[in-house]
């Protein structure tokens, strides 16, 4: 490698390029999910977008028992972002299982995302989840505040967060995806502890932890204090940590953070995402990450790859 | 309690059509002075509405957008659909980014748009009677509450509170409309001096037969909500929490109940039983 210039293939129609993934172990019928949270439980979209046009959606996070979330304010806006902090509020699993996943539509794809305050809880909820008929795989959402650590998330600290995959990698035998937290120092060490756990794909980044403030009033914008930014905001912060984790690990990465359009996600699989997932977009555009899948197909025919994998990992970056 | 997620009935009827997700085109414009604004649009595939439904405005076609600042879609009260024919019109408030570029649009430009959203208004029992109270922006949810009540045979009685004069929306319309109105200004440039719920003190008068309908800003609505208790008389409320998407995803524009827990004002709302909300922990 080495030359800048970039190699130019004959034009495909995108009818000819196969835009069908395998993410560890979950067949796709294309590279692009909607994110945990802000897709809730796949059901609200119908009157949207038919949602056999992505390839899978993952549902909203969900504990071993129903439970609320935070006081408002929960959200707010800043420049091309927004923070939340909505904390647990889910149905629970037995919820979901009973009530969500019949009134899906045929032929759509389904990850379960969890999380717990404690690692038995969480083997236990990917117990139940990964008994249900319909769920493809599991995502273990590991930005959640554990218990016992005082509050830090189980995502950061890598000792804990290798505890928390062993445990539920021995709970379940599904395909096992890891959420990584983006609070972190080194990206790159957590996606390998996971990896020599048991995971078979990795999930990032979930949203950056930030702070707005309000200051007429002098006060936190949300009720919370803090929150969890997403959107476009964080897609630089999100390509860097899916680029620098896709060179620590041979496992799949699907790639998270600010993707608004087929272009975004291009961006994700050049540093190294095997699929992505829109997540705040679909509040502004709950049609969106349909168009987003038919352009990630019309952008690999345009560039003449003749399947959409073909695109993983092929960031020119000169042999550095 | 109410169970989380869960859509605990919130008074409306069967009332969702299918909410559509178009790129709407602005057929009309209008400052109506001081930072109000009116868009009428030409929204393709438009099915009628319920009064209180709300949709979601983007400023530019959806696919076009340049989600910066703001990056959010706005929520916006459906004010009317003049001549059933596909065409609704939005009153509004400059006070941001989002309204200012919602503000700016031009005849002939696109608009994204995502609703009806939310339940409506209850109907209306024949021959009731209301008092319909407003404030700000709160405004543009009643004018065609109002309406139908008439047309149902009610008698209906409109409050309209604003700031000043300038601040005032949509007069003309209530009084072309033939709805008695009355208007209260903190100012006193228009109509009587003072706040909008003394007007709804002096109208309900202990009557417990009347039916109270509010919306505007939280301190006004509950203290609409504390005359309406002291009269024992119902009174529904349509809340204007901030919202990221508008049907029931983010989660984001919670609700506390005094029964515990919480209802989302998207999905659940935004009218309420006005008796079910905990107005303390309303931001
Ligand atoms: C309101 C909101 C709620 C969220 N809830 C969850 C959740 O329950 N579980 C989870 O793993 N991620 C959750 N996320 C994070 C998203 O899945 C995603 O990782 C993050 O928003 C970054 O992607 P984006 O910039 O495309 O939104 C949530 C995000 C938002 C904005
Ligand atoms: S605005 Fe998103 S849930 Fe209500």
């Amino acid at each position: 490698m080495g030359g800048s210039a970039v190699i130019s293939r004959p034009e495909l129609t995108p009818e000819e390029v196969d835009p069908r993934v395998d993410l560890g172990g979950i067949a796709l019928r294309n590279p692009v999910l909607t994110a945990s949270g802000t897709f809730g439980y796949g059901t609200e979209f119908g009157p949207f977008l038919d949602l056999r046009r992505i390839g899978g959606f993952v549902a909203k996070s969900l504990t071993l028992e129903p439970r609320f979330g935070n006081p408002p304010p929960r959200i707010a806006e800043a420049p091309s972002a927004m923070l939340n902090a909505i904390s647990l509020e889910n149905v629970g699993v037995d919820a979901f299982v009973r009530e969500k996943l019949p009134a899906l539509p045929e032929g759509v794809t389904v990850v379960a995302s969890l999380f717990e305050t404690e690692i038995d809880r969480y083997a236990e909820a990917a117990k139940r989840l990964s008994g249900a008929p319909r769920v493809a795989g599991l995502e273990v959402n590991a930005s959640c505040p554990h218990v016992k650590s005082g509050g830090i998330e189980f995502g950061q600290d890598p000792a804990v967060l290798a505890q928390l995959i062993r445990a539920v990698r021995r709970a379940t035998s599904a395909p096992l995806l890891v959420k990584l937290s983006p609070n972190v120092t080194h990206i790159a060490e957590m996606a390998r502890v996971c990896e020599g756990e048991g995971a078979d794909g990795l999930s990032l980044i979930n949203a950056v932890q930030a702070l707005e403030v309000d200051v007429e009033r002098r006060r936190p914008v949300l009720a919370n204090i803090l929150g969890g930014l997403s959107g476009p905001a964080i897609r630089p912060i999100a390509l860097r940590m899916v680029w620098q984790a896709s060179r620590a690990v041979e496992i799949p990465i699907c790639g998270i953070g600010g993707i608004t359009s087929a272009e975004d996600a291009v961006k994700f699989l050049l540093c190294g995402a095997s699929a992505v997932q829109v997540g705040t977009a679909n509040y502004l555009d709950p049609g969106v990450a349909g168009d987003v899948a038919d352009g990630l197909r019309a952008y690999a025919a345009r560039h003449g790859f003749p399947r959409v994998q073909d695109l993983v990992g092929q960031l020119e970056t000169g042999g550095r | 309690m109410a169970e989380p997620g869960a859509s605990p009935a919130a008074g409306g009827e069967a009332s969702r059509g299918m909410p559509l997700r178009v790129d709407a085109e602005v057929v009309a414009a209008e400052c109506e002075g001081g930072a109000n604004h009116r868009l009428r649009l030409a929204v393709p595939g438009w099915r009628g509405f319920l009064p209180g439904q709300f949709v979601m405005l983007s400023p530019g076609a959806l696919a076009a957008v340049p989600r910066t600042d703001p990056l959010l879609p706005r929520p916006m009260a459906i004010y009317r659909a003049p001549g059933d024919r596909g065409e609704i019109e939005i009153l509004f408030k400059r006070h941001g980014r989002g309204t200012a570029l919602l503000a700016a649009a031009r005849v002939g430009q696109k608009v994204g748009l995502v609703g009806p959203l939310g339940r409506g208004f209850p109907t209306a029992d024949p021959g009731e009677r209301a008092v319909l109270v407003a404030g700000g922006t709160g405004i543009a949810s009643i004018y065609e509450l109002g309406v139908r009540i008439r047309a149902a045979g009610g008698a209906v009685q409109v409050l309209l509170g604003a700031r000043g004069v300038d601040d005032l929306m949509g007069e003309a319309d209530f009084v072309s409309a033939g709805l008695p109105l009355r208007i209260a200004t903190e100012d006193g440039s228009r109509g009587e001096r003072g706040l909008v719920t003394d007007l709804l003190e002096q109208e309900l008068r202990g009557d417990a037969a009347t039916r109270v309908y509010a919306c505007g800003p939280t301190p006004m609505m509950r203290r609409a909500a504390e005359i309406a208790r002291g009269s024992g008389a119902p009174c529904l409320v349509s809340l204007e929490n901030p919202m990221a998407c508008g049907f029931g995803v983010c989660l984001g524009c919670a609700a506390p109940l005094r029964e515990g827990g919480f209802a989302l004002v998207c999905r659940d709302g935004p009218v309420f039983d006005a008796e079910r909300i905990e107005w303390a922990g309303l931001p």
